[in-house]
């Protein structure tokens, strides 16, 4: 009965006209970012979080997780009509979207997959309202050993499923803790790092730090090559799959919503790792494998039920733990701190209006999505014809613009900029820049943890082992940095090991 | 099926260098952590965390510097390999100009040439469409954030904007 007296509340404050408007901008920047190759919801969500400052926190996080969630419907489009990932969780879905989509059968890959996302998106809400209030009155007992523990593991996981070497991955980590650490020392209030500038002294911001990192290192990378679009160009019709296609496509959407969920919710993973994670299990489970690549439904129904399945169950950590556990929610823990809140055990209990609301937007925004990418994917399809040399120098602009936003400051903007730099020069390199940034958020909050917990336990270590939940993650995490020695552990890394990039 | 041979070690090996430089850096903040002074484990002071990231990172960035050694990697040349290098030459060098001119100029005296420069230098559309993009946007956006949001972008010794 308390999970519907506070859906109810939450649809109260969802459905105030202000957050259904909040909720519509989310969702449509989110497919209009999923749509666009170059840009994705990290770059979108920092270019809007100094927006979210004009409202109040829930129209705020209702919006950037509308840009979330919207992103993943979004990417699917490109997928398929372009064989160009929108965004890095749509990269799967080219491989038999794109093929449907050259064999006549644009209209039933796209149905499957916004009506896949729908039924995915809504059990992933289901899931988040009964898990999160549970996990919420069992976080309460964490203490700081607990919680840096946990940061370690996120950490840890996310280094391990990055495309290419873990040290490489782990040393990205290792800067990002070091940059987050620039500024006052929380405990003392000595300045670090700030080398006597006292645009330093309150540390660097998430939103330069990220626009530079995903948003300009992303377009000077894609300036680099002719992007050639093979764009559908034929009428799109019959969206709505057939009964065929739902025999085929049912037990893909069902297993891809149960895995996208499960590995939304642990620290590092995300929608990209659970997309490419169902595909490789559709692949196992089918009688005729070798369909897939060659426009297999259940290639398409799978991933894109997982990742958004995937994008719903990410919220749990944050909202339960205060843990961001990839780096959009780490943006989005960034909107609620901008907001003077801090998400963890107490949020439910002390906002709940907020917890449930954002909650019951989901729903709102996950049928807006249905109407947005269905009846309206003309209007998509349209924009994918926009060319690259106009699109480019606007992103730019518009990184630009929303970096200076966020601070009024022009630092801020150089700041990006050296980012930015820094960031073609990662990936060039072959260094990711995604444990960076989670990194970079994780940082201050694992130093203040460990500290604590030090200080607590007067300097005794054990006190990371002999709490049960502790041990638990740091012997994981141990796992996972040993586990890639062993060569047959190696090879099943480098299957899952992916770009968790733009 | 016939066992690769171990590739020789070549200085313009970019993996090498890019281990030398997250070592120099691990240095770096080890030398910060020891500056700040690290406390004791009772009672950990400004420099513990990053004295120990700093060894962590020497460690990893040693890992990487061995792996090129032993293993080899693609040479700084071969990253850029089919890339049109010179667009994000190009971009950057504009990005470095306007960060310098922007306070100065301010926004829309800064703005509208690096649109136009950016319009024209990445795959260069025609200047019919190039040049009222460049005027517009800028101008669209200045009036949309000082009317609509209340935010003063920069406007520089001339006050424009």
């Amino acid at each position: 009965m308390d999970v519907i007296t506070n859906v109810m509340q939450g649809f109260g404050v969802a459905l105030q006209p202000i957050n259904i408007l909040y909720c519509f901008i989310g969702v449509f920047i989110g497919t209009l970012v999923g749509v666009l190759p170059g840009i994705g919801p990290i770059s979108a969500m920092s270019l809007l979080l100094p927006i979210t400052l004009s409202g109040t926190p829930e129209s705020g996080i209702i919006m950037m997780a509308g840009i979330y969630y919207g992103s993943m419907y979004g990417g699917s489009t490109t997928s398929i009509l372009v064989n160009i990932p929108g965004e890095a969780a749509s990269v799967v879905t080219c491989i038999d979207g794109h093929q449907m989509a050259k064999q006549g059968r644009a209209g039933p890959a796209l149905g499957i997959s916004a009506l896949g996302s729908f039924i995915a998106g809504t059990f992933s809400l289901v899931a988040l309202m009964l898990v999160a209030p549970k996990l919420a009155s069992v976080a309460i007992a964490f203490g700081p050993a607990e919680y840096a523990s946990l940061m370690v593991l996120g950490l840890v996981v996310l280094t391990f499923l990055t495309q290419g070497s873990m040290a490489k991955a782990l040393l990205m980590a290792c800067i990002g803790i070091v940059l987050g650490l620039i500024g006052l020392d929380g405990i003392t209030a000595q300045p670090r790092l700030t080398f006597g500038r006292i645009e330093l002294i309150d540390g660097i911001g998430l939103v330069p730090v990220v626009m530079g990192l995903f948003g300009l290192a992303e377009v000077l990378l894609n300036t680099e090559q002719v992007i050639k679009r093979d764009i559908i160009n034929a009428k799109i019709t019959q969206l709505l799959p057939n009964k065929e296609d739902w025999k085929a496509s049912a037990g893909p959407i069902g297993r891809g919503t149960l895995l996208g969920f499960f590995l939304g919710i642990l620290p590092g993973g995300g929608a990209v790792v659970a997309s490419f994670a169902s595909y490789a299990l559709e692949k196992r489970l089918s009688k005729t494998p070798e369909r897939f690549g060659r426009g297999a439904i259940e290639g398409v129904a799978g991933p894109e039920a997982a990742n958004n399945a995937a994008a719903g169950g990410a919220f749990i950590p944050l909202m339960t733990l205060g843990i961001p556990p990839n780096v959009v929610m780490a943006l989005l823990l960034g909107a609620f701190v901008i907001h003077g809140l801090q998400p963890g055990p107490l949020l439910i209990t002390q906002n709940p209006g907020l917890f449930w609301g954002i909650v019951a937007s989901m729903y709102i925004g996950n049928v807006m999505l249905l109407v947005l990418n269905l009846p309206l994917i003309g209007m998509w399809v349209q924009l994918l014809k926009l060319p690259y040399n106009v699109l480019f120098p606007l992103i730019i602009l518009f990184t630009i613009i929303g970096v200076y936003c966020s601070s009024n400051n022009v630092f801020d903007v150089y700041v990006m900029v050296g980012f930015g730099v820094i960031g073609y020069f990662m990936r060039k390199f072959g260094y990711e820049p995604a444990p960076l940034v989670l990194a970079f958020v994780l940082g201050p909050l694992l130093e203040n943890n460990l500290r604590k917990s030090l200080i607590l336990s007067q300097g005794d270590l054990m006190t990371f082992v002999e709490r049960p939940i502790s041990a638990a993650c740091l012997a994981l995490a141990l796992v996972l940095l040993i586990g890639p020695l062993l060569p047959a552990f190696r090879k099943k890394r480098e299957l899952v090991a992916l770009d968790e990039g733009a | 099926m016939t066992t690769p041979s171990r590739p020789a070690f070549r200085l313009d090996n970019s993996e090498f260098w890019t281990g030398i430089l997250g070592l120099a850096l691990g240095i770096f903040v080890i030398r910060a952590g020891l500056h700040l002074k690290l406390g004791s484990i009772n009672d950990p002071g400004s420099g513990y965390v990053l004295f120990y990231t700093g060894i962590l990172m020497c460690l990893f960035a040693a890992s990487i510097i061995v792996a090129a050694v032993t293993e080899g990697g693609p040479t700084f040349a071969s990253r850029w390999d089919g890339a049109r290098w010179s667009k994000p030459v190009v971009i950057i060098a504009a990005l470095v100009v306007y960060s310098v001119a922007l306070d100065q100029l301010g926004f829309l005296i800064s703005t509208i040439p690096l649109l136009l420069l950016l319009l024209r230098a990445i795959d260069p559309v025609r200047w019919t469409l190039a040049v009222p993009l460049a005027v517009l946007a800028p101008l669209g956006v200045w009036w949309v954030l000082k009317r609509g949001l209340l935010i003063q972008l920069p406007s520089g010794i001339f006050e424009i904007g």
